[in-house]
């Protein structure tokens, strides 16, 4: 005998459809960038800054990103553990699995890379 | 002959007169001039002190100076023998060093190992040795934007009693496709480990500072077969980002397909059956996804919160539902202290029972000892930790299970990859299903 609490299908199919609209939005929404600068994919090149004031000098360098995100879930890595190469597959490893913003993971990514060992 | 002599008289007379002239005159020098001459010849005779003065001070000078370019000169020399030295050096390690490597293409193998040995002592069993788990993670990147990563756990058992011999046993504990679309998209596809609360993906294995998984991710799937979209949009220039991550994955499964509060089965329904069939085993797939916030103030000291959760089908029919929600939060005060913690509570809808809710929370904090700047050996190296997790599955009073458990244990970081790790157990455990009350472990881990 089924329990009453059984769910109806339309309700099912109700809550799959506004799902599927509120997915279609947000899917919209984040790729708009890339179907604006052409669909390539790729981030435009913003311009350089023009004044001393403006929040490009307050932007945290790669060293301070690391400090901040690399020791969350873990022990800090050594730069030197890895190489360059290396340094980027892991990078996009971490950046996958921390969700980490692409700029932030850049900046990492590039001072790992340069203290890195050979 | 006397004017001869007269003559020459007045001729000598005459020739003296220019000699005897000046002398008359300077013998007629007054006083007054003599004081003026004298006062002068002094001003004189001071200036020429004064200069004399002045020439030796500059002797002096001229000589440090003459010294100090010496120096120079040799500073100078010191410093063309070393840039030489350097140049050199540099030259060597040039030609030793081969130029980084521009490849697009790369494979990578990290992963954890852990070693345990451990003792129940409430029922008491035999302490003993375990291989709790090797799990490498292989990384094979083939651009900038494409990655293919898959993780495996090897563990080993013993073989029916009876049977003698081991198994072992390969578990694919997750593979993705990720294609990173551009910065604010990622797309996943595989077997995922979902988003539900933090401890599938970033607090597993060697991440834990515990030997063993908190009790409460028992109610929630830890991985399923899907596609996810994900990404993280910074917020400011502090650190600040959220992120979001949705995914649509196969979903739970019934063990004998039907919506007994039994025969739930978290994670099964991989997209082929036993037979080879390729099917999922209800018709429509399981949603869900988790957004969350980061905020940092300044390194090691920041806080996140996220809320997940995931529905869908899970008995064959499709006449019942389960539904997950997770909230998770941490936040670290200092790179000495943390505090993270999870709480999931699910919705299962059965034939048999009605609606359940497999539910449970944790919560787990550590401190490492290096913050009390105390010159002891060792005491650096350790951090204190403690858990207090639950579950309760749910079930009616006289069939469901609720277990309590504090945990009190430490780590200590031999290097940052290597970890002594132990603790001792306190269960507070009943119903038909309850674990032993006490136990301990210690897990050597390895993170490489």
């Amino acid at each position: 005998m089924p329990s009453p609490h059984h769910y109806n299908a339309w309700k099912f199919w109700l809550s799959r459809s506004g799902g599927a609209a509120l997915l279609a939005a947000f899917l919209y929404a984040i790729t708009y960038p890339s179907l604006y600068a052409g669909g390539d994919g790729k981030t435009e090149q913003k311009p350089a800054a023009t004044s001393a004031n403006t929040t490009t000098a307050q932007k945290l360098t790669g060293e301070d990103l690391y400090a901040i995100n690399c020791n969350r879930c873990h022990a800090e890595r050594y730069p030197r553990e890895w190489t360059p190469s290396q340094w980027k597959t892991l990078m996009m490893h971490m950046r996958v699995r921390a969700n980490l913003p692409a700029d932030q993971a850049r900046e990492i990514l590039k001072y790992m890379q340069e203290q890195s060992g050979n | 002959m006397r004017n001869y002599s007269f003559t020459i008289r007045l001729i000598a007379a005459l020739a003296l007169i220019p000699i005897c002239v000046p002398m008359q005159t300077i013998a007629e020098v007054s006083d007054q001039d003599f004081a003026n001459l004298k006062a002068m010849v002094e001003q004189l005779n001071t200036e020429v002190q004064t200069l004399k003065t002045t020439h030796e001070e500059d002797q002096d000078t001229i000589h440090k100076l003459q010294q100090k370019v010496g120096r120079t000169e040799e500073t100078a020399v010191d410093a063309k023998q070393e840039a030489a030295a350097a140049t050199a050096a540099a030259t060597a390690a040039a030609q030793a060093t081969p130029a980084p490597s521009n490849a697009t293409h790369d494979f990578m193998v990290v992963g954890d190992a852990e070693v345990q040995f451990g003792q129940m002592i409430h029922p008491k069993t035999n302490a003993t040795f375990a291989l709790a788990d090797f799990a490498p993670i292989f990384l094979f990147r083939t651009s900038d934007n494409v990655m293919f990563e898959a993780g495996f756990d090897f563990t080993l058992s013993n073989n029916e009693p009876n049977g003698g011999g081991y198994t072992t046993t390969a578990n694919l504990s997750f593979a993705t496709l990720d294609y990173m679309y551009n910065d604010y998209l990622t797309v996943k596809l595989g077997n995922l480990l979902l988003p539900l609360g933090t401890y599938s993906e970033r607090s597993a294995g060697w991440l834990n500072k515990f030997p063993d998984n908190p009790l409460s991710r028992d109610v929630l799937p830890g991985n399923g077969v899907g596609i996810e979209l994900q990404g993280g949009i910074p917020v400011g220039h502090s650190g600040q980002y959220a992120s979001y991550q949705l995914f649509g994955v196969n979903g739970p499964g019934s063990v004998d397909g039907s919506a007994h509060a039994s025969q739930l089965d978290l994670n099964s329904n991989v997209g082929f059956s036993s037979d080879g069939t390729q099917t999922n085993l209800h018709s429509h797939p399981a949603g869900g996804g988790r957004l969350a916030w980061f905020f940092p103030w300044k390194p090691h000291y920041d806080a996140e919160l996220g809320i997940s959760g995931e529905f869908g089908p899970w008995d064959d029919a499709e006449t019942s539902l389960w539904y997950g929600a997770v909230v998770d939060a941490s936040v670290h005060v200092s790179p000495y202290f943390e505090v993270k913690g999870e709480y999931m509570n699910t919705w299962v809808q059965t034939s048999d029972m009605g609606t359940i809710q497999p539910r449970g929370w944790w919560i787990q904090a550590g401190y490492k000892l290096a913050g009390l700047n105390l010159d002891v050996p060792f005491v650096s190296n350790l951090e204190l930790v403690a858990r207090y997790d639950t579950i309760n599955d749910g079930l009616l009073q006289n069939q469901g299970t609720r277990t309590d458990r504090e945990t009190a244990g430490f780590v200590y970081y031999i290097t940052n990859t290597l970890w002594f790790e132990g603790d001792y157990e306190w269960l507070h455990s009943a119903g038909p299903n309850a674990l032993p009350s006490q136990a301990y472990i210690f897990q050597m881990s390895y993170g490489f």
